[in-house]
């Protein structure tokens, strides 16, 4: 232990730029991994660099895009909602639920006016979200464990809603909001860079977001500090099933059908992005900006994938390898910086 | 021919022989030439203040601390110790304050841990617990060797965790506090215990600060001091008084003695009650604890390591949720659900390690700010006004560096206490609880502690001091309450209290 008062020696010029590439390297490589991926798909295929296909990627990354940014809170709080596509998918399905089908035969569904329906899937997301909350900080069950069981109850939410069918009709709003467009853009792409944007500004400019980032960097501190860190806890994973519900009112829109299963994939896409984007999973550190990125990425890789000659089985584990590749520097930047602070 | 340099012929029946032991850390040293003789089937007491070098010399033994200059011995063989496992495998074996007992597995699986008889590759259930009934028979231990080892009392768990390291072929048994969580009836049956392990011709090493328990089990006592081994004293010829003597010496021979004198306290008898403790218990750890904090004065609690003062400063902020009693705060009970509760009744905590109360990656300024971010702040942050009263407490405490913006993890231990203690001087609470302030500190950053401690005094905070260092306690306090093992047993108010008066109180 340190007992001089005096401050530690300043580093060297040259480590000292050393220390800023070591100190930024969780932001720095998602950020060359992305220009990389840009410029070789760039470079690999003509149809990939237009503008066109830009909006194909920031439409296709959207859906997942929500989600990662309720998921973003939860991480950062160095806790983890994997229960966040299978409440996407209760929503979107809930919000269906409430909307006359004609296809139906012979289960009811319950018709009600659009603004009700919509309502009840916001009410029924946030629910889910406060169950989780409730789990883990009055019953104490960790959060892997607690999301685990909301996953399982969220899809058996959506089967006993559906029983097997597809249901094709949402309200108005739902539809325009994840299919329509104005102006040339998809409303899908607005409502995503709004999410962003306000998450983002919570983080950074209000006392919630201090209070996130201060559980998750340490959380025993924050307790010590009186701050209610329960309280934060609860918040956090509220906000990650609202985002969730959006994202699976949108997607429901978006693919033009509510049925089980549909949002299987995005559990991973929007976890991924998180953790690529470079927030630690250790909690404290990252933000949006990282997820943008992370989002970004993911988005290049799937939609580049596309575009180059490649055997469409091997996509799958070159996403792997590019997600265990981020997961490595992830977790050796924060051994860097624990290092440091002990040596 | 070594060996033979190393054993003391006069002595045969020595089973460890140390001699000329020197250990420092960085500079300052813990050891100093220390001589050290454990005799077979004895039982020899180690008594001396926190950091006197007891522990340091005992983590040598026990093969922790590799690096040291010296030699050591084993049975007339010279041995250095590279690791924990080479000293076990040399049959040096350590019972620690916290057990390291697995309290899900059955006793006989503790006993046996990682050694499990096995039949044909399969956990032979059969043989482990007749052989864990026996070998608990022979210490005097009578307990179901298929009982869950959680379900124990914590005076059996560490009987059982004792015969675990002695069933592991330890001939030298180390035991750090074994007595303090203890009831005088566990107590009994300890010394019951260690006089069997003694009759079968092991050496026990018993360190503890509870001088009573020392003398009556010990055959031999030795007493260290500043790193110094000071005197080694059959126990039978001597008394506590003696002993608490020669642990603290007469000499003053730095700056951090000049506490060791006898300290007038400074009493407020007619000061208001802001705080008021009434039978407050928690579970095992301290109970039927009643005590008043009054504005403008600085009680001291004073305790060994153990004695339930940790978990009292933290059911007083709001951590820990008493099991019994309750706590007033001027006149109205004061109900606590968590820490954020307690900040808002105006209850200040500074916990004794500063990694859980400090933010390492972040600027001093949030270090400073996120315990009163909630009167800064409603909705939307306000960095500028962070930084303005970041600033005013950095030079009112004359913090180095003074720049705000620097990240805690490059301050010094000093400074970055004082940053813990600053997070709550921006709106003074009625009621800071500090426990061990000022540990760890070199003596200029201890004398700016106790002149911030004496300057919220002024201001009318009712102080409470939890430490296990008496200089602490004295330096600081008006009133002293002392503990031991969860009770409150003495108080000085209004009179003159030396060390060593509070030392034969604990």
């Amino acid at each position: 232990m340190t007992t001089s008062s005096d401050v530690k020696a300043e580093p060297q010029a040259g480590s000292r730029l050393g220390a800023f590439v070591r100190g930024q390297m969780r932001n720095i490589a998602p950020f060359v991994t992305l220009i990389v991926l840009l410029v070789f798909f760039g470079v690999a295929s003509p149809s990939f660099a237009t503008l066109d296909n830009a909006a194909n990627i920031l439409t296709q990354i959207s859906v997942a895009g929500v989600i990662a940014v309720g998921l973003t809170f939860v991480i950062l709080c160095a806790e983890i909602d994997l229960s966040v596509a299978a409440i996407a998918n209760a929503t979107g399905i809930v919000v269906a639920y409430f909307t006359l089908q004609e296809s139906y035969v012979n289960i009811a569904n319950v018709p009600l006016p659009a603004i009700a329906a919509i309502a009840l899937a916001f009410v029924s997301c946030a629910f889910l979200g406060l169950v989780n909350a409730i789990g883990m900080t009055v019953i104490g069950i960790p959060s892997f464990i607690m999301t685990l069981a909301m996953m399982q109850i969220g899809a058996g939410i959506c089967a006993l809603l559906v029983r097997g069918q597809i249901a094709y009709a949402v309200p108005t709003f739902v539809a325009t909001m994840g299919a329509g467009s104005i102006g040339g853009i998809p409303w899908i792409i607005i409502v995503l860079a709004v999410f962003l944007l306000v998450g983002h500004v919570v983080l950074t400019y209000t006392r919630f977001g201090r209070y996130v980032y201060m559980v998750g960097g340490n959380r025993e501190a924050a307790e010590y500090s009186g701050v209610n860190v329960k309280l934060v806890l609860s918040a956090v994973m509220v906000i990650s099933a609202v985002c969730s519900g959006v994202a699976g009112m949108l997607g429901v829109a978006h693919f033009g059908s509510a049925q089980q299963n549909e949002f299987d994939g995005y559990l991973l896409d929007a976890i991924a992005a998180v953790v690529v984007g470079g927030t630690s999973l250790f909690g404290g550190r990252g933000g949006i900006g990282n997820t943008i990125i992370g989002l970004l990425i993911l988005g290049v890789l799937n939609n580049g994938l596309d575009h180059v000659e490649i055997d469409s089985f091997l996509k799958i584990l070159i996403r792997g390898l590019i997600l265990l590749g981020a997961l490595i520097i992830n977790v050796y930047v924060q051994a860097v910086r624990e290092g440091e602070r002990a040596g | 021919m070594q060996v033979e340099s190393v054993a003391v012929p006069e002595d045969t029946s020595a089973r460890l022989v140390m001699r000329g032991i020197s250990k420092s850390f960085g500079g300052v040293a813990a050891l100093r030439d220390v001589d050290f003789t454990l005799r077979q089937g004895e039982i020899h007491g180690l008594v001396g203040e926190n950091g006197a070098g007891k522990s340091t010399l005992m983590k040598i033994i026990a093969g922790v601390h590799a690096q040291y200059q010296g030699r050591m011995a084993i049975d007339g063989r010279e041995v250095h110790f590279r690791s924990a496992r080479d000293a076990l495998a040399a049959g040096v074996g350590m019972v620690h304050q916290e057990l390291s007992i697995v309290p899900d597995l059955t006793v006989a699986e503790n006993v046996y841990l990682g050694k499990q008889p096995t039949r044909g590759g399969v956990v032979d259930w059969r043989a482990m617990f007749a052989g864990a009934r026996e070998h608990l028979a022979s210490l005097g231990i009578d307990v179901d060797p298929r009982v869950r080892m959680g379900s124990l009392a914590i005076g059996l768990q560490q009987l059982i965790e004792l015969a675990r390291v002695l069933f592991s072929g330890a001939r030298i048994v180390i035991l750090d506090e074994p007595t303090s969580a203890l009831s005088p009836p566990e107590v009994h049956r300890l010394f019951e215990v260690l006089r069997a392990v003694r009759a079968n011709g092991r050496s026990i090493i018993f360190i503890s600060h509870f001088l009573d328990d020392i003398l009556v089990v010990s055959d031999t006592v030795t007493i260290f001091r500043n790193g110094r081994r000071i005197v080694t004293e059959a126990a039978a010829g001597i008394d506590k008084g003696w002993v608490i003597e020669r642990m603290i010496g007469c000499g003053h021979e730095d700056l951090e003695e000049s506490y060791t004198g006898t300290v007038a306290l400074d009493s407020k008898p007619g000061a208001p009650v802001v705080l008021a403790l009434r039978n407050l218990g928690v579970g095992r750890a301290f109970a039927d604890v009643s005590f008043d904090v009054r504005a403008g004065e600085v009680l001291g609690v004073y305790g060994f390591m153990g004695c339930g003062q940790i978990e009292l400063a933290r059911t007083m902020f709001g951590k820990v949720r008493p099991t019994a009693g309750r706590l007033e705060m001027n006149g109205r009970a004061l109900r606590l659900r968590n820490t954020a509760d307690a900040r808002r009744a105006g209850v200040a905590f500074v916990p004794e390690s500063r990694r859980s109360m400090l933010f390492y990656r972040e600027p001093v300024y949030k270090n400073m700010s996120i315990s009163v971010l909630g009167r800064i702040a409603r909705l939307w942050l306000r960095p500028a006004m962070e930084k303005v009263i970041a600033r005013r407490h950095a030079a009112s405490l004359s913090i180095r560096p003074s720049r705000v913006e620097t990240m805690l993890q490059s301050l010094s231990g000093g400074n970055q206490q004082k940053v813990a203690l600053a997070k709550w001087l921006t709106w003074p609470p009625k009621v800071l609880v500090l426990s061990e302030p000022t540990r760890g500190m070199d003596v200029g950053a201890k004398e700016d502690v106790v002149g911030i401690v004496r300057g919220l005094r002024e201001q009318g905070l009712g102080i409470v001091v939890m430490s296990t260092e008496p200089e602490t306690v004295l330096s600081l306090a008006d009133r002293i309450v002392v503990m031991k093992k969860g009770r409150i047993v003495r108080e000085f108010a209004g009179e003159t209290v030396s060390k060593d008066r509070l030392l034969e109180a604990a």
